[in-house]
């Protein structure tokens, strides 16, 4: 997929751009908010990532900008932690998703391909399907190959949101934000406990391993 | 005293330049001012009554005397004239015929000055020596009338004023000298006032230059007589106080970032040297490197946290604080810790009272109680039980409190616990402490909440008292 990335720092920004591509994406990078801005309205791009301090014009601006002029693109904004209010601010300008430098390029890998395969929100699923996994979103109930499989509140918001972006890499982080609406870090990786449990309920006692665990990243979901 | 300056104008002396002196000076010159104004008000008004009094009384007295000669003649006119001088009244007599000559009367002349219309006249006269006085009198003020009577007669009625305008006189000048003395005490009580107050501004003032100067334990002297002035002394120790704590924690935090980064940082490079010298397989370099990569993530950890943590305790609140269902947060975090209790083999419970409000920001108290089980988590050995609990204390305020039965913390380490960064020795080598009580501590702080660290029920297998932490919000109240 195509990303633009606007970014002041060259090094990072090159940084970024050769992680992507090893990913297998295409990504240009603009190092001002002007310049980004032109880019963004030019090219056809998947995703954008912008940061929030940059010369010129800065990354609020430019994402309230380009959504004032219609772009529909997903944005992920980058911010360096410090500025008041930054993770709402940046929502509210318009962007999809928030990053908060320093990060580690996992995070923001995953999060720019979750994004960029966003489904459209206009269309309500009441079906979800990975393989021989099967959720009803109205009735609340999973199975796996025909088996039902009973799961705790927690245990089937968790396996939605992994669901809905099956094969692709979710972060940790991401989760404790999507499922438990924390955007703090716990000390221990609970998340982890969370997932093995969601294991042993879905995996184990069907014999193939679904939900795998991505080192150095997070959690992915495969038939 | 006014002293010449350079290029040569009178500079006034300093006191003079004070807010106090100048609105001393200032009230001072309103009340001589006011008081002119009343003082000169009565003043007029005795003036008027004063002549209106002795025109009355010429008046009548003329009146009398016209009555007797229209009556019974001019000599019965002369007579009573005659009578009344003799018998030494306050008034003025003179009686002429209709060729000027003087008939009778006790002065000789009629006024020199013009009468108006109605015939009045003001004058002075001298007043003839009396019996063995010599010496003529000043001339003295008097009023008058002037009435020509049938026949041609003029008949002259007049009335020594002379006591009355000295009175009034006397009255001028004490208002003009009460005045006087009004604006002079006013610039002297409002030295006396000014330098009281700039006495103790200027100790204020030097409190702040010394400070600015770097002594940054130098306070302002008060005098705890809760005035306006001890009130900014007050404030402005405070104020210090606060300055110099911050300052403190900036000032251990730069080592306390160096000792926190530089131990992960130093097993990464090594790793990473490693990796490179030794000639091992593809597999062994590859677990190095992503060693590495969570020695990484584990240092961006304590960045953010330390971050997040400066954020907290420099005051800056983040969000508009809402009323929160402390339940909801806790039933939350236990929800979120149970599977990793149940993991590490920890008894886990929650008891939380419902119907209780706080206010605050829920992610920020959702974290702080997120780190106290994980603290309990961590240093209660297996089999331990901890214990999550809401509840309304006796004193109305709402309490979040998570028990322990692991080691606990003896009382006189306690205070340092909260302190930035501090690890206690035993527990050095376990990463990612340091920083969890104090982002309680710091979050409790914002809430206006209060941390205290008690002993638990004791722990298990004799490790310790166990620890009670417990945080207590102010109960809210919509």
């Amino acid at each position: 997929m195509r990303i633009l990335i606007m970014e002041d720092d060259k090094q990072v920004a090159a940084f970024m751009c050769r992680g992507l591509r090893e990913a297998g994406h295409v990504s240009d990078a603009a190092h001002d908010g002007e310049d980004g801005l032109e880019m963004a309205r030019d090219g056809q791009y998947d995703v954008l990532v912008v940061d929030r301090m940059m010369p010129r014009r800065d990354g609020l601006s430019v994402i309230e900008t380009l959504r004032a002029e219609g772009m529909a693109t997903p944005i992920l904004i980058l911010s360096a932690l410090g500025e008041v209010d930054d993770r709402v601010d940046g929502l509210k300008s318009g962007a999809d998703d928030y990053l908060v430098k320093p990060y580690a390029f996992a995070e923001l890998l995953a999060r720019v391909e979750v994004l960029a395969r966003r489904r459209d929100p206009g269309a309500v699923q009441t079906q979800l399907t990975v393989g021989d996994l099967e959720m009803d979103l109205l009735a609340r109930t999973v199975k796996r190959g025909g088996e039902d499989v009973l799961l705790q509140p927690r245990e089937f918001r968790l396996l939605e949101f992994l669901m809905r972006h099956a094969g692709q890499v979710v972060t940790r982080t991401m989760l404790l934000e999507k499922v438990w609406d924390y955007h703090f870090d716990p000390q221990t990786n609970v998340i982890d406990v969370h997932i093995s449990r969601l294991r042993s309920k879905i995996d184990k006692p069907f014999g193939s391993t679904m939900l795998h665990t991505v080192r150095g990243a997070g959690y992915r979901l495969q038939a | 005293m006014p002293s010449a300056a350079p290029d040569g104008r009178f500079i006034l002396p300093s006191f003079t330049r004070t807010t106090a002196f100048r609105l001393t000076l200032l009230s001072a010159a309103l009340f001589a001012f006011s008081s002119f104004v009343i003082l000169a008000l009565v003043y007029a008004a005795t003036i008027t009554a004063g002549v209106r009094r002795a025109d009355n009384a010429i008046a009548q007295e003329s009146v009398t005397i016209e009555a007797r000669f229209r009556a019974e003649g001019v000599a019965a006119a002369n007579r009573y004239i005659v009578q009344r001088s003799v018998a030494g009244g306050e008034f003025l007599y003179l009686l002429n015929q209709p060729s000027g000559r003087r008939l009778s009367g006790n002065i000789s002349n009629l006024p020199a000055t013009q009468p108006d219309a109605q015939g009045r006249v003001r004058f002075t006269y001298e007043r003839a020596p009396l019996g063995g006085q010599s010496t003529a009198e000043p001339s003295r003020a008097a009023r008058g009338l002037i009435t020509t009577l049938e026949g041609g007669y003029t008949l002259f009625v007049g009335l020594d004023v002379e006591d009355e305008a000295r009175f009034v006189t006397y009255i001028l000048n004490a208002v003009l000298i009460a005045s006087g003395l009004a604006v002079a005490m006013g610039i002297v009580s409002g030295a006396v006032v000014s330098r009281r107050f700039s006495r103790r501004l200027d100790d204020i003032n030097a409190a702040a230059r010394e400070v600015m100067a770097g002594r940054l334990q130098t306070r302002a002297p008060r005098n705890f007589s809760g005035d306006e002035l001890d009130d900014l002394a007050s404030n402005f120790n405070d104020m210090l106080d606060r300055v110099e704590r911050l300052m403190q924690r900036m000032r251990s935090a730069g080592d306390s970032i160096a000792h926190d980064l530089r131990l992960p940082l130093t097993r990464m490079r090594g790793r990473l040297e490693a990796a490179l010298v030794e000639a091992g397989d593809i597999a062994d370099r590859e677990a190095a490197l992503s060693q590495a990569i969570s020695d990484a993530d584990e240092l961006l950890k304590t960045f953010n946290a330390v971050l997040s943590l400066s954020r907290l305790q420099t005051g800056e609140r983040r969000r508009a604080f809402e009323t929160l269902d402390p339940a909801e947060i806790i039933a939350d975090v236990a929800e979120l810790y149970e599977p990793l209790c149940e993991e590490t083999g920890h008894d886990f419970a929650m008891d939380a009272a419902p119907g209780l409000a706080i206010l605050g920001d829920r992610e920020l108290v959702a974290q702080a109680i997120a780190n106290i089980v994980d603290n309990a988590i961590k240093y209660t050995p297996e089999g331990g039980a901890i214990m999550l609990r809401l509840r309304s204390a006796s004193d109305g305020a709402v309490e979040i409190s998570v028990t322990d039965t692991g080691p606990g913390i003896p009382p006189d380490e306690r205070p340092r616990v909260l302190e930035r960064f501090v690890r206690l020795e035993a527990s050095r080598n376990r990463p990612g402490v340091g920083l969890g009580l104090s982002l309680v501590q710091a979050i409790a702080e914002v809430h206006g909440a209060e941390l205290t660290l008690d002993d638990g029920p004791g722990g298990v297998d004799g490790s310790g008292p166990g620890l009670r932490i417990a945080l207590r919000f102010p109960r809210h109240r919509e």
